[in-house]
C-alpha cells in the first residue's frame, strides 16, 4: 500500500523540525523491525505513531530514544545529527520518555521522584525545600496538579502519569515521547491528559504519541505516521483522515470498528451469585444468563481479577454464595467447576492462559487432557495433535505445526489458541478477562465474532474488559465496578461511553442494584 | 532421527557444557604435566572395558536410581534434596526386614525392597507435607530432614544392630540367600533391571499419560497448571512419594546387593544422590535424558579411579570435571530468561 496522502512534512524547514529521523533500518534474528523508516515531527505538534503490535514503534522510539542502535540511518534533534549510545544522552538532547510501565519510587514522594537524578542542592545536599516548591511551580505552569508530599504508591495511575510527565519537564525535557499513555486510564483521565499535552504543545513542546488507540489520535494529534510490518505505509493530517482510513493502513485491510453486535435472547440462569466476598471484592451479586454476554466494565484493578478468579475456583470466598446451573459451587476447586461447565480465558495469556515454552499442541490439550483426549489416564500424543490440528484449522490459529513452541506465535495468535481452547470445552458457562488486549485490530474482530457466536449457541458469557468499545459492542448487559463494588448496571441500550466512563471514575450513578 | 534433530542436539548447551568440562578438565591435566590423552583413555578403558563394565553397571544403578528419584519431582520444578536420608532409610528398613523378616528368603527379598520404598516414600511425603501445610520450602524440608534420616539409622548400625564382635559400624549380614539375584559372577544385580525398569515407566508416564502431562506443564509454567484445574499440593504429594520410593529403592538395592548388610556411611559415601541430581539437571529432567547422563556420570566416576591407578592422574579430576560441567549448566539457566527479556523489550 502506498501512503494515502501527499508526504505532508514536505514544506517543513529546518528550523520548526524537532525530530527527524531518516533511513532507520533495524534488524533482529528473523525480524526486519524497521525498514528503512523516515519521520518528521515539527516542533509544537503532537505527532501520532500508530501500528499494530510488531508494526516496528517500539523498535522506533528505542532506537530515538537510545535504547537500542539502528543497524543504518539517521537522528537529527532540532537540526543537529545526534548517535546516542544510552537514554541519558537523548534526555540531555531534551528528549523524555514515559514508558507504558511507570519508572517511578513508590516509596519516594512525588517531589523526591520528580528531582531524582537531578535534584537541586545546597552545600551539596539535597534541597528539599526547593525540590518541593520546583514541583509546584511546574505543576502550576501545566496544569499537572499533584500534592508533591504524597507517595507515589499511594496515587492513583492517572497521577503517577502527571508525576512521570512532571520529571521529564524538570529536566527540561522539550519532546516527550508517550507510549501507549491511555492504557490504564478512564475516559475523564485520557481526557485530562489530553488537555495537558495540548498546552505543552502550545507552548512549543513537541509530543509524540505511540498509541493503538484511534479516537484519541482523532482527538488528540496533529499529524498521524503509520507503520505496518517495519515501514511507514501512511502520514496523514489528523483533520483530513478518519478512524477507518487509519485502520485500514494499519491493517492493509478495511475493517469495521467498533461495531455494535445484535442483543442475544437470554434463557435461563447460568451463574448466579449472592453477596460474594473475596480479597478486594465486596458483596457482588450477580447473574448470567444462557445466551447472553454481561460485561463488567471498570478501569483496571478495581476487583474484576479477584472477581473472576473466585469464581473460576482460583481464589477462596470468603462470604456470599455461587451457583452454577443450581449447584452450589461457593467452595469447588477449580477443577470441579471446569467439570461442571466453566471456561475461562484469562487475563494474562504467558503467565497463567498458557506455558510459552510448550508446544502449541501441548497448551491447546491443557483442560482436554482428562476429558474428551485421554481414555483411563492415558493421553496419546497421536490425539494430543490430532486435537491441536482440529483447533488450529477451526480458529485460524497461525502455527507452522503443532510442534512449534506456543512462545513463537504472534500475541493475536496467542490468544486465538487460548480462546479457542477455552470455547471448545462448549462449557456452559465462559468467563473472558480482556479478551483482545494487545491484540491486532484484524484478530480483534474474529475473537469478537466468536465470542457471539458461542453466544448465540447458547452459552452464557461473563465478559470483563478495560475497553469501552469492547463492552458496549458485545455486552447485553453491562455492570460497573468500582473499588471492588458493583457500583452500576446498564442495558445495552442505555451504556453510552459517557455514562459509563462516569461511573468507571466512580461517579454516581442512576441505577445501583443487583443485576438480574 | 533427523538430521534437523541431530544439529539441534550437537548446538545444545548440553554438549556445550559436555565438551567445555571435557576440554578444560584437559588443560587441567596439561598444567599438572599429565597427558591429557592417555588420562581420558584411561578413564573410557576403566570404565568400559572388561574389567570396568560391571563395576560401571552396578555405580549406574544406583546414579540411575537417584537420577530418577531426583528427575520425577524436577520435572514439575521441585526440587528434592532429601535424597540421601530416604536412600538410607530405605536401606536400613530393607536390612531390617532381611534379618528379620520370618518369611522364605525370596519373599523377603521382595518385603525387603517394598519396605525400603515405602519408608523412602513416606519420609519424602513428610518433606511435601511440610511445604503444603506449614509453608516450608521444599527444598528446605526435604534437605533439612535428610540429617535426621541419615543419623537415625547411624545409630541404628552402631548400636541395637550392631554386629556383635566387629570393630565396623555395620548390622549383621543378611541370611544367605536373601539378596538381589546376581548376573553370573559379576556384582551387576536385578537392581540395574529394577531401575531399568522404573527409567521406562517414567518415560511412559512423561509421554502418555494425562498426570506426566501434567507434571510436564506444572514444570513449564506452575501458574497455567493451577489455572486449569492441576492441584498442586496433591501433585507435590505424589512426586515426593515416588521420588522418595526410589531413594528407598536404591537404598535396599544397596543392602540386599554386596556386602549383604548396612554398613554406616557407605550408601552416603559415593555421593549418588548428588550425581544424580546433576544427571537429572544436565537432562532437564527428561527420562531418556536422564538414563544417558547417569550413565555418563557412572562411567565418570569409575573411570576416574582407573585412571588414579594407572596414570597417577589424581580421581578428583573427574569431580573437577563434574562441577565444571554444572557451572557452564547453571549459566546456561540463567542465559535464555534474558534473551527472552530483551527480546520483549526490542518488539
Amino acid at each position: 500500500m502506498t501512503p494515502p496522502q501527499a508526504d505532508v512534512d514536505g514544506g517543513a524547514g529546518p528550523a520548526d523540525v524537532a525530530v527527524e529521523l531518516r533511513g532507520i533500518t533495524k534488524r533482529f534474528p528473523g525480524t526486519l523491525a524497521n525498514d528503512a523508516v523516515d519521520l518528521t515531527v515539527r516542533r509544537g505538534e503532537i505527532h501520532a505513531l500508530m501500528g499494530e503490535n510488531g508494526a516496528g514503534k517500539s523498535t522506533l522510539m528505542s532506537v530515538l530514544y537510545g535504547m537500542e542502535r539502528a543497524d543504518a540511518g539517521t537522528v537529527r534533534i532540532d537540526g543537529r545529527d545526534t548517535d546516542f549510545a544510552s537514554p541519558a544522552d537523548a534526555m540531555a538532547a531534551g528528549l523524555g520518555m514515559v514508558h507504558q510501565s511507570f519508572k517511578l519510587f513508590d516509596s519516594l514522594t512525588v517531589a523526591e521522584n520528580v528531582v531524582y537524578a537531578a535534584e537541586p542542592r545546597r552545600f551539596g545536599l539535597v534541597d528539599r525545600a526547593a525540590a518541593r516548591r520546583r514541583v509546584r511551580e511546574l505543576a502550576e505552569q501545566h496544569g499537572l496538579f499533584v500534592d508533591p508530599d504524597a507517595r507515589v504508591g499511594d496515587l492513583p495511575v492517572g497521577l503517577r502519569q502527571r508525576v512521570e510527565i512532571l520529571k521529564l519537564l524538570h529536566r527540561g525535557a522539550r519532546t516527550l515521547i508517550l507510549d501507549e499513555p491511555t492504557a490504564v486510564l478512564t475516559p475523564a483521565e485520557a481526557d485530562a491528559l489530553f488537555a495537558v499535552l495540548k498546552s505543552l504543545a502550545a507552548e512549543g513542546r513537541t509530543v509524540i504519541l505511540v498509541t493503538h488507540k484511534l479516537r484519541e489520535v482523532l482527538e488528540g494529534s496533529d499529524h498521524v505516521t503509520v507503520l505496518r510490518d517495519g515501514r511507514v505505509v501512511a502520514r496523514l493530517v489528523t483533520a483530513k483522515t478518519s478512524a477507518d482510513a487509519i485502520a485500514a493502513a494499519m491493517t492493509g485491510r478495511a475493517v469495521q470498528l467498533d461495531r455494535i453486535h445484535a442483543p442475544g435472547t437470554p434463557g435461563e440462569v447460568v451463574l448466579d451469585t449472592t453477596g460474594l466476598s473475596t480479597d478486594a471484592v465486596h458483596d457482588i451479586t450477580l447473574s448470567v444468563r444462557a445466551g447472553e454476554i454481561v460485561g463488567i466494565a471498570g478501569v483496571a484493578g478495581n476487583g474484576q481479577s479477584e472477581l473472576i478468579e473466585a469464581l473460576a475456583g482460583l481464589r477462596p470466598v470468603t462470604a456470599g454464595r455461587v451457583t452454577l446451573k443450581d449447584d452450589d459451587i461457593t467452595h469447588a476447586s477449580a477443577t470441579e467447576r471446569r467439570l461442571k461447565g466453566l471456561a475461562y480465558v484469562p487475563e494474562d495469556r504467558h503467565a497463567v492462559g498458557t506455558a510459552p515454552a510448550a508446544s502449541v499442541a501441548d497448551n491447546l490439550a491443557m483442560g482436554h487432557h482428562r476429558t474428551s483426549l485421554s481414555h483411563r489416564g492415558l493421553l496419546p500424543p497421536t490425539s494430543v495433535r490430532a486435537h491441536a490440528r482440529r483447533l488450529i484449522e477451526r480458529f485460524g490459529i497461525k502455527a507452522s505445526t503443532p510442534d512449534v513452541p506456543a512462545s513463537a506465535l504472534s500475541g493475536g495468535n496467542l490468544q486465538k489458541l487460548l480462546i479457542g481452547r477455552e470455547l471448545a470445552h462448549d462449557a456452559p458457562l465462559l468467563l473472558v478477562e480482556q479478551p483482545t488486549r494487545g491484540v491486532d485490530i484484524g484478530a480483534i474482530q474474529n475473537i469478537h465474532d466468536q465470542l457471539i457466536a458461542y453466544r448465540d449457541a447458547g452459552h452464557a458469557v461473563l465478559l470483563v474488559s478495560a475497553e469501552l468499545s469492547e463492552i458496549r459492542g458485545l455486552a447485553d448487559r453491562v455492570l460497573v465496578m468500582y473499588e471492588g463494588r458493583i457500583t452500576a448496571t446498564y442495558d445495552k441500550t442505555e451504556a453510552d461511553e459517557r455514562t459509563l466512563g462516569l461511573a468507571m471514575a466512580g461517579g454516581t450513578s442512576a441505577r445501583v442494584e443487583a443485576a438480574d | 532421527m533427523n538430521p534437523a534433530r541431530i544439529t539441534g542436539a550437537l548446538r545444545s548447551p548440553v554438549t556445550f557444557s559436555v565438551l567445555a568440562g571435557v576440554v578444560i578438565g584437559a588443560l587441567f591435566l596439561v598444567g599438572t604435566g599429565a597427558d591429557p590423552i592417555t588420562a581420558y583413555e584411561a578413564v573410557l578403558t576403566g570404565a568400559l572395558g572388561a574389567d570396568g563394565i560391571g563395576s560401571t553397571l552396578t555405580t549406574t544403578t544406583s546414579v540411575l536410581g537417584m537420577g530418577l528419584a531426583l528427575a520425577i519431582p524436577l520435572r514439575a520444578r521441585l526440587i528434592n534434596l532429601g535424597g540421601d536420608g530416604q536412600m538410607v532409610l530405605g536401606g536400613i528398613t530393607a536390612a531390617v526386614t532381611g534379618l528379620y523378616a520370618p518369611l522364605p528368603a525370596p519373599l523377603t527379598v521382595v518385603l525387603a525392597l517394598v519396605a525400603g520404598m515405602v519408608a523412602g516414600a513416606a519420609y519424602a511425603a513428610l518433606a511435601a507435607l511440610c511445604e503444603n501445610h506449614l509453608g516450608v520450602p521444599l527444598l528446605v524440608s526435604s534437605l533439612l530432614l535428610s540429617y535426621p534420616a541419615v543419623s537415625l539409622a547411624s545409630y541404628l548400625a552402631r548400636y541395637p544392630l550392631k554386629e556383635p564382635g566387629s570393630s565396623l559400624p555395620q548390622t549383621r549380614a543378611i541370611p544367605d540367600g536373601v539378596a538381589l539375584p546376581a548376573f553370573g559372577d559379576s556384582t551387576v544385580t536385578v537392581g540395574l533391571v529394577l531401575v531399568a525398569l522404573a527409567a521406562a515407566a517414567y518415560w511412559f508416564t512423561d509421554r502418555r499419560t494425562a498426570i506426566g502431562y501434567e507434571i510436564r506443564m506444572t514444570g513449564l509454567n506452575a501458574r497455567f497448571s493451577a489455572y486449569a484445574g492441576v492441584e498442586r499440593r496433591g501433585l507435590t504429594l505424589k512426586l515426593m512419594s515416588v521420588s522418595g520410593a526410589l531413594a528407598g529403592l536404591v537404598g535396599a538395592i544397596g543392602v540386599l546387593s554386596f556386602p549383604y548388610r548396612f554398613v554406616d556411611g557407605s550408601l552416603t559415601a559415593p555421593g549418588y544422590t548428588w550425581t544424580g541430581l546433576t544427571a537429572a539437571l544436565l537432562a532437564m529432567a527428561a527420562p531418556v535424558g536422564t538414563v544417558i547422563s547417569s550413565f555418563f556420570f557412572a562411567v565418570l566416576q569409575v573411570g576416574g579411579l582407573a585412571m588414579e591407578r594407572t596414570t597417577e592422574v589424581p580421581r578428583e579430576l573427574t569431580q573437577v570435571l563434574q562441577a565444571i560441567v554444572i557451572v557452564f549448566l547453571a549459566a546456561r539457566l540463567r542465559f535464555p530468561g534474558r534473551r527472552l527479556n530483551r527480546r520483549k523489550e526490542a518488539v
